[in-house]
């Protein structure tokens, strides 16, 4: 229901009932009255009503007791002159008007009469009236004397004792009954009994033919001591009654409509001034809501609603304001003022849907971009970007659409001709940004991977395109190539990675990751040096997967430190073993880049070997070289607290990262191990002897072991042998196996002796720090 | 007054013995009591000599008019009596009787002037007022001079020449007339109880025999 019909019919409604109550009340009130009135009327006529009839009777007994009292008559009576006696009875009836009146003797006989002498000699009808001894002289009574009603009085004539009785009377005829009804305003009906039943002898007009259901009536019996029953009824009509009051309560049901027709007029107006503004500023808020924000409130009002208008209005261009400012955030890098991720993303799938011809992707990333930061703040990091996004810029006015997706991260895309130009357009893009960026007339190198794709031919939409180019610019990276197309070979490993995200945490929970040993084997005597641990992962469904199955991902996700902690916690328990059962064996444990950013590890290793009452120089822990390049200051204040626990540290992959060598030279290191590659290449190329040799010495000379791994063949071996190398590690020797084949292989073989140092026995010392425990 | 009815009986009794000794008359002491068994005063008695009749007299009674009351309100008289009407009050009274027995009027009048009225024929004879219709005495005019009326005690003493009367009472309440009794006087005192239904009233007069 809408607000103005609700208004409306909630206040009609409301007027409705209260006129309606009023009414009620008003029409019960003026029945109820009407009704009191008639009962008020009837009690006053019965009283006027007796009140007359008193009167009648005072009346006629002054004029009989008159009569009686007269000398003459005494006299008369006493000659028994019954002449005389009835021209006085006469003159005594004409004086008050009387219908009659008689004189009887004593026993009841009438002697004289003032009509006619008919009666003479009979007994008077009504003995009961002429009562000897009373204390009064005249009695009275209505009496009904052939049909006819009459109020009689009887006085006693003394002389002095009783003589006879003058009997004087009233009919009560139509005449008299209707000056009683003038009297009482009422209608009276006289009534007699007989032995047939009651009947009407006088009724007045206005009585006469009116429905019995229609009177309210009074009935007096007027039964004197004689004769039979009359009764008077005294009656009043009810619809005249009710009369005046119906007309009040007419005229008052035409004054409720009309004030209900003024109120619904009112009301409607009054509903329409309120609810016309609101749909007005309903209709404004919705053209507001679909981002119109010129839209003129159209209510010009000093009220509330006037007030909501112009709340509305400043509202508007508030929420206009805010809206660009949301905009330009969420489709503008602000550093750059170009495309942000989102934007970007928004604009490759309009020209996907727009172009025909093929779009060329490309992600690039700066290399050692933190390193900028670092050394020389991030002022002049801000500034190297913003410069690469300038030269992006020249690219945009040639049909390059450009964005930042991501700190050091940017992007391309465009259209090409045919699939051909991807490779050219990626190399030339490259080329143009590889340039030294000048920065306060500082130039810094800077240097750069591209990840390339194309549509439609390797993805649809722009998020995959986008995974696809990052999926190039990661494996491009690792390949350590400045330049990749994608190819869907590199897709189902990412599929597969992808899948594992949720399944490797489940991996430590369940207990599924399994260590396995290689064992290192001292070259110049053949004896069993140690032992690197390598993970696999026996998955439920997919079987034993290899470490570059999941590590990969592991360090992309953060995930790789648990599982490093795990590992380290569990080979410092074997480690343990079998050092408490006197047999110690060092064991190697990887720690990636990512470990080495957690400022709590050496103490994590310290409170582990302590757990574990572990010597620390019988846990090796070997550092990927890449993973000291990012941040080598925090690196190295890491290997130095490691070191000074007792650990025994080892350069992984030694060979393949770009680290300085003066850096090298600080690490307080033990151990180098030579990249696999190396040795690979050692049988075929002489320059890599070179290289390999080259580590050796100079890791001889800063007093390091150094260890060769990825031996597969005897003349690899002799290589090595022949430069110097210490340790060696390889199929050649055994492929990383379970605990137990370990144990096997173990047998019978002899062990470099290992000088346990003395293990650690208060834990108090690293009491602030977690353990290996999930943190 | 009230006396005690042992000494209205010593009182009798030594009257009966006073009349033996000194003459030959008897006494009647009457005592008239209502059938309700109060005293009756106003009671006329009368005994009409059976045996001889004595001679006419013409004696003189009295009926005053006090506080528009007759007094006395009964009286009883010798027929030939003549009964002065005198006026005690400062008003004026009229006196009139429609009796059979006597009717006359005196005029309005006031004072004791000139207002006797001889009773000549036996009856009962009602006298009124005309101007105060409350007023009312009766005269019981009778044949023989030998009658009495009690007093308020109801006694009354008479005394009687020996011989045989026949006893008539009245009073103006009485329902009906009582019966004629015939008695005997002696020499000696004779007790004469005498019982009357009082308990009508004058509007409806026992007749008077």
């Amino acid at each position: 229901m809408r607000l103005r019909t609700r208004i409306a019919v909630t206040f009609l409604a409301l007027v409705s009932a209260t006129l309606a109550a009023a009414l009620g009340a008003v029409s019960i009130a003026n029945r109820d009255n009407a009704e009191r009135e008639v009962q008020r009327q009837l009690d006053v006529g019965a009283r006027v009503f007796i009140r007359a009839m008193e009167s009648n009777r005072r009346q006629l007994s002054q004029a009989a007791q008159a009569a009686a009292a007269d000398y003459a008559v005494r006299q008369a009576v006493s000659q028994g002159d019954t002449d005389t006696l009835a021209s006085v009875l006469e003159n005594s009836r004409d004086r008050i008007g009387a219908a009659m009146a008689i004189l009887t003797s004593l026993d009841g006989r009438v002697v004289a009469d003032s009509g006619s002498d008919s009666l003479i000699g009979t007994d008077f009808q009504f003995p009961q009236l002429l009562r000897p001894g009373k204390a009064t002289d005249s009695d009275a009574g209505v009496v009904v004397e052939h049909g006819h009603i009459y109020q009689l009085v009887a006085a006693a004539v003394r002389s002095p004792l009783p003589a006879a009785w003058i009997v004087m009377g009233f009919e009560l005829d139509g005449r008299s009954t209707q000056e009683l009804a003038q009297l009482t305003g009422l209608g009276i009906t006289l009534s007699i009994e007989s032995p047939a039943g009651w009947s009407d002898v006088v009724t007045t007009a206005g009585t006469a033919g009116r429905d019995a259901a229609d009177l309210a009536t009074r009935r007096l019996d007027l039964t004197g001591k004689a004769g039979n029953r009359v009764t008077a009824t005294l009656s009043r009509s009810l619809a005249e009654a009710r009369a005046p009051f119906e007309r009040l309560t007419r005229v008052l049901f035409l004054i409720a409509f009309a004030s209900l027709v003024v109120a619904a007029f009112a009301i409607f107006a009054l509903a329409r001034n309120i609810t016309r503004p609101l749909r007005a500023l309903a209709g404004a808020v919705d053209r507001i809501r679909s981002g119109t924000y010129d839209v003129a409130i159209p209510v010009q009002r000093h009220d509330e609603l006037g007030l909501l208008a112009e709340g509305l209005q400043v509202m508007q261009s508030a929420v206009q304001s805010r809206d660009s400012a949301i905009r330009r955030l969420a489709y503008e890098d602000t550093l750059t003022g170009i495309m942000n991720r989102a934007a970007f993303t928004a604009a490759l799938d309009a020209s996907l849907t727009k172009v025909s011809r093929p779009i060329g992707v490309a992600v690039l990333n700066l290399h050692r971009f933190r390193r900028v930061n670092e050394h020389l703040g991030f002022g002049v990091g801000d500034a190297v970007l913003t410069r690469i996004a300038a030269r992006l810029q020249a690219d945009q006015d040639a049909g390059v659409t450009i964005a930042r997706l991501a700190g050091d991260e940017f992007a391309a895309y465009t259209t090409l001709e045919d699939g051909a130009q991807l490779q050219p357009w990626g190399a030339a893009l490259l080329a143009r940004l590889s340039d030294p960026v000048v920065v306060d007339a500082q130039p810094i190198d800077i240097s750069m991977t591209l990840g390339l794709c194309i549509a439609p031919a390797d993805a649809a939409t722009a998020d995959e395109l986008l995974r696809c180019a990052e999926l190039s610019l990661e494996r491009a990276r690792r390949d350590k190539q400045p330049l990749l197309a994608y190819s869907p070979a590199l897709q189902p490993t990412a599929r597969d990675q992808l899948s594992l995200l949720g399944e490797l945490q489940r991996a430590i929970d369940a207990d599924e990751l399994r260590l396995f040993f290689q064992p290192k084997i001292e070259l110049a005597t053949g004896r069993v040096a140690g032992a690197e641990v390598l993970l696999r992962w026996q998955h439920p469904v997919r079987g034993l997967l290899g470490p570059g199955q999941f590590l990969p991902f592991a360090e992309q996700t953060g995930f790789i430190r648990k599982i490093t902690r795990w590992t380290i916690g569990q080979a410092a328990a074997q480690c343990a073993a079998w050092y408490r059962s006197g047999r110690p064996l060092q064991l190697a444990v990887n720690v990636s880049a990512d470990d080495l950013a957690d400022l709590q590890f050496d103490r994590r290793v310290a409170r582990e070997l302590l757990r574990q009452h572990l010597p620390a120089n019988l846990l090796t822990l070997e550092i990927t070289e890449s993973g000291f390049i990012e941040d080598p200051e925090q690196a190295l204040q890491l290997l130095t607290a490691l070191a000074a626990i007792g650990v025994s540290l080892s350069i992984d992959d030694f060979g393949t990262g770009y680290s300085s060598l003066s850096h090298l030279a600080r690490m307080p290191v033990h151990e180098l191990k030579i990249d696999r590659s190396f040795v690979l290449g050692l049988e075929r190329d002489p320059e890599y002897a070179a290289i390999v040799r080259a580590a050796i010495d100079m890791g001889h000379s800063l007093g390091m072991k150094v260890v060769a791994e990825g031996i597969e063949t005897e003349a690899a071996e002799g290589a090595l042998r022949a430069l110097g190398c210490d340790i060696v590690q390889g199929y050649r020797y055994a492929k990383p196996m379970p605990l137990a084949d370990l144990e096997a292989w173990l047998e019978g073989r002899a062990r470099v002796p290992v000088l346990a140092l003395p293990a650690a026995t208060s834990p108090g010392d690293f009491a602030d720090t977690a353990v290996f425990e999930a943190s | 007054m009230m006396r005690s009815m042992p000494f209205a009986a010593a009182a009798g009794m030594l009257c009966a013995l006073l009349a033996a000794l000194t003459a030959a008359a008897g006494t009647v002491n009457i005592v008239a009591k209502a059938t309700t068994g109060a005293p009756a005063g106003d009671v006329v008695v009368v005994f009409d000599p059976l045996d001889a009749t004595p001679p006419p007299s013409h004696p003189t009674a009295v009926v005053d008019q006090v506080n528009k009351t007759y007094v006395p309100h009964v009286s009883v008289v010798r027929t030939g009596t003549t009964i002065s009407f005198p006026n005690s009050d400062r008003i004026h009274h009229q006196v009139y009787s429609f009796s059979a027995a006597k009717q006359f009027q005196l005029d309005l009048y006031a004072g004791s002037t000139n207002s006797h009225v001889l009773f000549d024929k036996p009856g009962l004879v009602v006298l009124g007022c005309n101007i105060h219709d409350r007023m009312l005495a009766f005269v019981v005019v009778v044949d023989t001079p030998y009658f009495t009326k009690t007093a308020a005690t109801g006694s009354a003493r008479l005394e009687l020449p020996p011989g045989h009367y026949s006893l008539r009472s009245w009073h103006p309440d009485l329902t009906a007339a009582a019966p004629v009794q015939r008695i005997t006087v002696g020499d000696g005192a004779l007790d004469l109880p005498v019982v009357l239904d009082l308990s009508g009233s004058p509007d409806n007069l026992a007749t008077w025999h």
